[in-house]
């Protein structure tokens, strides 16, 4: 590991390491554009200049190894004027139009000329004009007049995604990013270059002139899109909903996780938050003479216990979802010991094969499969599983079946019998976020909230164990799975309800082996695997 | 793939070289100016079903092959004509009165630099340095230089074109 | 004139044929070459102080001996004869008159690396030099001086010749591989350097064609006799390409220890129609321009380093009287804006900039702080950039102004030039 003194601060570093990222480690951040750690280095932008003792001419950082006994400044009167030389060369024909551009706030040449810019304009001749406002496929758009030509988009399409659509064309000032005559940016991955692009040169369309990012709030989640767990942020907007039609939800952005998505997610992950703010079941709900009245919460849990006790544990089906949290998971396990219910499952195949590839997405469509599996939410002995549970309702035989989140009205399984099976059911009840099929259907409806509205932990298709947290208050009368589980256990004397799903992790980490040990705090940013998965035990 | 009809496909003796010119070099990649310039050959100027073509041939994406097209001054992304007249106008022929001959050729011509005549007979560019200052001032006609310009002497070589 | 050594043969007919070329010596050195070792050869061209002859002056055998020692990778050996330089003319010279001399040169510093392939990039516009170039290498296959077992000697050597597509960035050595390697002509970050790893990530030794045509006499007759023609740090002669405002335009290959005064007098026949100097280029477009006094300098690498400027690629442009100093650095601007390569920001973005300023000047608008913004401009973007395309274009910026600022000052307070009243440029603007 190589030892090097940077502003007079030593650091030992990871063998490799660029100044860029040795000094980062030290809290000295060296402006740039153009590199980006997930990228090859290109070295176009010039900006990340610092000055190495016994070298004549400052270099740029991005393409310096970090060496043993390297001395580098990177606040010497030479690299502060050679930034603001940069910064100016990097300004001279870039429109002046931050008021109605939709970077302001987040744009990196604002914020460097801020910092190391601030020289006097004197740029009086015609600035290069190029094309503006060009839709690049169904999420980005490009002004290339903006762009500052630092190629991270153009080498994300060549070296992550590999379909290498943009490019930069023609020379010299004339030089412009776009993409071949009559193709479209249309990967699975396109959001992304909006990420990386450093200034308002691509935007995206779902985004564009929404909402000002200063209003926006972050809170730190994981994808539940798929299996993989990509680590985003939630950007909200709760502060002028009016700006954005009452969408609280602004955008998804991907989180930086070395072990699961480095920096990145696909669109299909960063351009399905909808339901959060759409279609939603507002409020718990009873069906009486065939239309659904809205009932108190206080009705709908009484409602919900008697039936729990009017059948035997036998009439009775628990239907859980990978989409749950472990928390919850591990709290329906807890109602079907409680009740003798031997009826569990999690999965319904889905009526679709999922999309995968080899980069991040995952067939498995639910965040939180192997969570399911490693707390065992399978039929206990002789219990029926998930179809089953289906023909026994038909049989009439299973009484009572409680439903969370699954449509199963529109899933793998022949919709005929399904519908058949449901319409059989002398109680059917439905926990979800979203007004689908099953609402329809069932005789309670128990409005849940979404992963974005709640606390909790996911566990990926590898094992990983990851926290999801609470961007937003739920949305109208709806409540976390947890909550309504735990009031449901309480009001069964199994135990007083849990006030924070931590509560509920530290149980489910003493009760379940493959969890044992671990801790929100543990968790940290990037998560832990499950034990038996690290003592490589897996199943 | 059709350019007014015209297919976009180069014949089999074509792509024997293109597969000979891949096989030479390191990566077959690198076979990408010669096999351009084949096809500007074959096809006359590089339009973009002309790239797409040529990507295909490479397994190279076309915005790729558009990057290498647009960067380089001596591929054609619009149709010329059947002489190309590239007048240099760098230092020493600047020197030498390579605006005078820039501005002959409008006049001759009747057309601006980067244009072609109507008959489809002459394309006239302005270009850099084509390092034969000695006989400046100079141009380039098709592949030949042709240098210590004077009207006379244009006169003769535009004669001199079909 | 003295000795000649490169163009010795240029005035005999068909000097470019094998035949020729054999009857006056030709493959000697090579035969020579293939019974000395490769570390043998390096000496001698270490001993002959040899600098590169492309642009940068840089001394051939420690470049050479930059090739690591334990890598392996293939290493290849590439031609640089993609002249681009404004003012020079020399390689085309070499390629169409001698390109025997290329052949048996680059063949002799391919034995002298360990490379068995060579690729020759020739700029595109240069068709008939490519075409007898061509028409040599096919010679020399077809008479076992290239290919499998060069002159019975064991060793191979393939070439490839590579022609450019019109960009003069590709001169500058990586961006010359870029372009190689079927890419747009981007030169590339160093480190790497090429001989560590260029071409296709493999070891690279990049070569202007003069420098190579100069190893064939080296080994005849030896590196000292070689070195004794220069000065203490280069030796030999070199090819100066004269243009402009000279009674006799062309290549003249002298000592570099001849001087510039001698260059253009003597040699070129001095100012057509009597008139007076004004200033010269010494080495390409990318050299500092030096005044009418500035001449009595010899023309060795570090003689005109002294000087101020730079013996580049050695093409001398001269100026007289009549040249409006202004117009000229514009038409150089034009010249560079229209040839950057457009990959890193300062370059990109000033060379656009300085053309913009300066055809404002011209067309009379100029504003009385544009000279110090040019000379500012130029400096703060001076050594910044990835590769020394932009520097070229600062030397010019800098040294015209700097040098001639009373005629931009003219320009900016009058409207128009006080070399050639009332002149009106034409063609302003476009690029
Ligand atoms: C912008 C630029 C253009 C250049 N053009 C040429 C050229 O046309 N021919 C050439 O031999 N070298 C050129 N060079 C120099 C090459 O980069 C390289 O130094 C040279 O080919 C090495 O060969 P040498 O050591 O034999 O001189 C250029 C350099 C720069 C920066
Ligand atoms: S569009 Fe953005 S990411 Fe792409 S080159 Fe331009 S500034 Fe960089
Ligand atoms: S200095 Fe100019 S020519 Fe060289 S890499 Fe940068 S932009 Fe290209």
């Amino acid at each position: 590991m190589p030892r090097l003194t940077i502003d007079g601060k030593e650091i030992e570093v990871p063998a490799g390491a660029n100044l860029i990222e040795a000094a980062r480690r030290l809290g000295i951040e060296i402006p740039h554009y153009c590199y980006h750690p997930g990228l090859s280095i290109a070295g176009q932008c010039r900006l990340c200049m610092v000055e190495l003792e016994k070298n004549p001419r400052p270099q740029i950082a991005c393409n310096m190894v970090a060496m043993d006994g390297m001395v580098v400044h990177t606040q010497t009167p030479k690299v502060l004027e050679t930034r603001k030389s940069i910064m100016e060369f990097h300004l001279i024909n870039h429109p002046l139009d931050c008021p109605v551009c939709d970077q302001a706030g987040e744009c990196w040449l604002q914020i460097y000329y801020m910092k190391h810019g601030l020289y006097d304009s004197r740029f009086v001749e015609e600035k290069v004009h190029k094309p503006k406002a060009v839709p690049l496929g169904p999420h980005v758009i490009l002004d290339a007049e903006r762009c500052i030509l630092c190629s991270r988009c153009t080498r994300f399409c060549d070296e992550i995604t590999k379909t290498g659509e943009l490019g930069i064309f023609n020379r010299g000032d004339h030089s412009e990013v776009g993409l071949f005559p009559g193709k479209v940016l249309d990967n699975r991955y396109s959001g992304n270059v909006v990420d990386i692009c450093p200034v308002g040169a691509l935007t995206d369309r779902d985004f564009r002139f929404q909402v000002r990012v200063w209003y926006l709030d972050t809170q730190k989640s994981v994808c539940p899109g798929c299996s993989r767990g990509c680590n985003i942020e939630i950007h909200s907007n709760v502060r002028r909903p009016h700006h954005a039609q009452g969408r609280r939800v602004a955008r998804l952005k991907p989180r930086y996780n070395p072990h699961v998505n480095d920096w990145w997610i696909c669109d299909a992950g960063r351009y399905g938050f909808g339901s959060i703010d759409q279609g939603r079941i507002t409020f718990p709900q009873l069906r009486e003479g065939g239309l659904l009245r809205e009932v108190t919460w206080r009705e709908a849990l009484a409602l919900l216990i008697d039936r729990l006790r009017a059948y035997g544990p036998d009439e009775i089906g628990l239907l859980a979802s990978p989409e749950m949290t472990n928390e919850e998971l591990f709290l329906i396990r807890r109602l079907a010991e409680t009740l003798g219910v031997k009826n569990l499952d999690f999965q319904v195949p889905p009526r679709e094969p999922g999309d995968e590839d080899d980069f991040l997405l995952r067939a498995d469509k639910n965040p939180n499969t192997r969570g399911a599996e490693a707390i065992g939410l399978w039929p206990a002995d002789r219990g029926l599983d998930a179809w089953e549970m289906l023909e026994a309702l038909r049989r009439e035989q299973l009484k009572c079946l409680w439903v969370f989140h699954h449509d199963v009205t529109r899933c793998g399984w022949p919709e005929g019998a399904v519908l058949e099976a449901l319409q059989a059911a002398q109680c059917l009840i439905y926990t979800g976020s979203n007004v689908n099929g099953m609402t329809e259907r069932a005789h309670l409806v128990l409005p849940a909230a979404t992963y974005a509205e709640k606390e909790g932990t996911f566990t990926n298709f590898e094992g990983r164990v990851q926290r999801i947290r609470k961007a937003l208050p739920p949305l109208g009368d709806s409540r976390a799975d947890w909550e309504i589980l735990g009031e449901c256990l309480e009001a069964l004397n199994a135990g007083p309800k849990p006030n924070r799903p931590e509560e509920v992790f530290r149980a489910l980490a003493h009760a379940v082996p493959a969890f044992a040990g671990l801790t929100y705090r543990d968790l940290g940013e990037y998560g832990l695997m499950l034990r038996e998965v690290a003592h490589g035990a897996s199943r | 793939m059709s350019l007014a009809g015209q297919m976009i496909a180069f014949t089999p003796a074509q792509l024997d070289e293109v597969r000979r010119l891949q096989a030479l070099y390191p990566d077959p990649r690198a076979a990408l100016l010669p096999v351009l310039q084949l096809a500007q050959e074959a096809f006359d100027f590089i339009s973009p079903d002309v790239e797409q073509y040529v990507a295909g041939l490479f397994d190279l994406s076309p915005a790729h092959v558009h990057e290498v097209v647009t960067f380089y001054s001596l591929f054609f992304t619009k149709p010329v004509g059947r002489h190309v007249v590239s007048v240099c106008r760098t230092l020493s022929c600047h020197l030498l009165g390579a605006p005078d001959v820039v501005a002959y050729l409008k006049e001759r011509l009747g057309i601006e630099a980067g244009a072609t005549t109507k008959d489809g007979k002459v394309t006239f560019f302005t270009v850099e340095c084509l390092c034969a200052c000695e006989m400046a001032p100079m141009m380039q006609v098709n592949d030949r230089y042709e240098g210590h310009l004077t009207r006379e002497k244009i006169d003769r070589i535009l004669e001199r074109l079909e | 004139m003295a000795e000649l050594l490169l163009m010795r043969r240029f005035e005999i007919p068909d000097s470019h044929t094998l035949r020729v070329y054999r009857e006056t010596g030709g493959y000697q050195g090579l035969a020579k070459a293939f019974g000395m070792t490769p570390v043998a050869i390096l000496d001698a061209v270490k001993r002959s102080n040899l600098r590169g002859l492309g642009g940068a002056g840089f001394p051939t055998a420690v470049k050479w001996g930059f090739l690591p020692k334990d890598s392996p990778k293939p290493r290849y050996l590439v031609v640089n004869a993609d002249e681009g330089e404004p003012g020079t003319f020399k390689d085309r010279y070499l390629l169409e008159r001698d390109p025997h001399a290329l052949i048996e040169g680059m063949t002799i510093a391919a034995y002298a690396i360990g490379s068995h392939l060579s690729f020759v990039y020739i700029r595109g516009e240069y068709i008939k030099p490519f075409r007898i170039f061509s028409a040599a290498v096919h010679e020399a296959y077809e008479a076992g001086l290239l290919g499998k077992g060069i002159l019975g000697s064991g060793f191979d050597l393939e070439v490839i010749i590579h022609r450019g597509a019109g960009a003069y960035i590709c001169g500058e050595e990586t961006g010359l591989i870029s372009s190689l390697e079927g890419k747009k002509g981007w030169p590339k970050l160093k480190p790497p350097f090429p001989a560590v790893r260029g071409a296709f990530d493999c070891p690279t030794i990049v070569n202007n064609v003069e420098t190579l045509c100069h190893l064939p006499h080296i080994i005849t007759l030896g590196g000292q006799w070689f070195a004794a023609l220069g000065t203490k740090t280069q030796g030999g002669t070199r090819m100066y390409s004269v243009s402009g405002h000279v009674v006799r335009p062309g290549v003249y290959e002298l000592p570099v220890t001849a001087t510039l005064r001698e260059l253009i007098e003597n040699h070129a026949g001095g100012m057509p129609r009597g008139r007076r100097l004004k200033a010269v280029v010494p080495g390409g477009s990318s050299a500092q321009i030096l005044t009418a006094d500035e001449i009595d300098v010899t023309m060795d690498v570090d003689g005109l380093r002294d000087a101020g400027t730079m013996a580049g690629s050695a093409g001398v442009i001269v100026m007289d009287e009549s040249t409006c100093i202004p117009e000229a650095l514009w038409v150089l601007a034009r010249f560079y804006a229209h040839e950057s390569c457009g990959q890193c920001t300062p370059c990109r973005e000033s060379t656009g900039w300085v053309e913009k300023i300066l055809a404002r000047i011209l067309s009379g608008k100029g504003r009385p702080e544009d000279p110090d913004n040019l000379l500012d401009i130029a400096r703060r973007g001076a050594g910044t950039t990835i590769c020394a395309f932009y520097d070229g274009a600062v030397n010019p910026y800098l040294s015209y102004v700097e040098k001639f600022r009373s005629e931009f000052d003219y320009h900016i307070h009058h409207g128009e030039c006080d070399v050639q009243p009332g002149r009106v440029v034409t063609g302003l603007g476009t690029r």
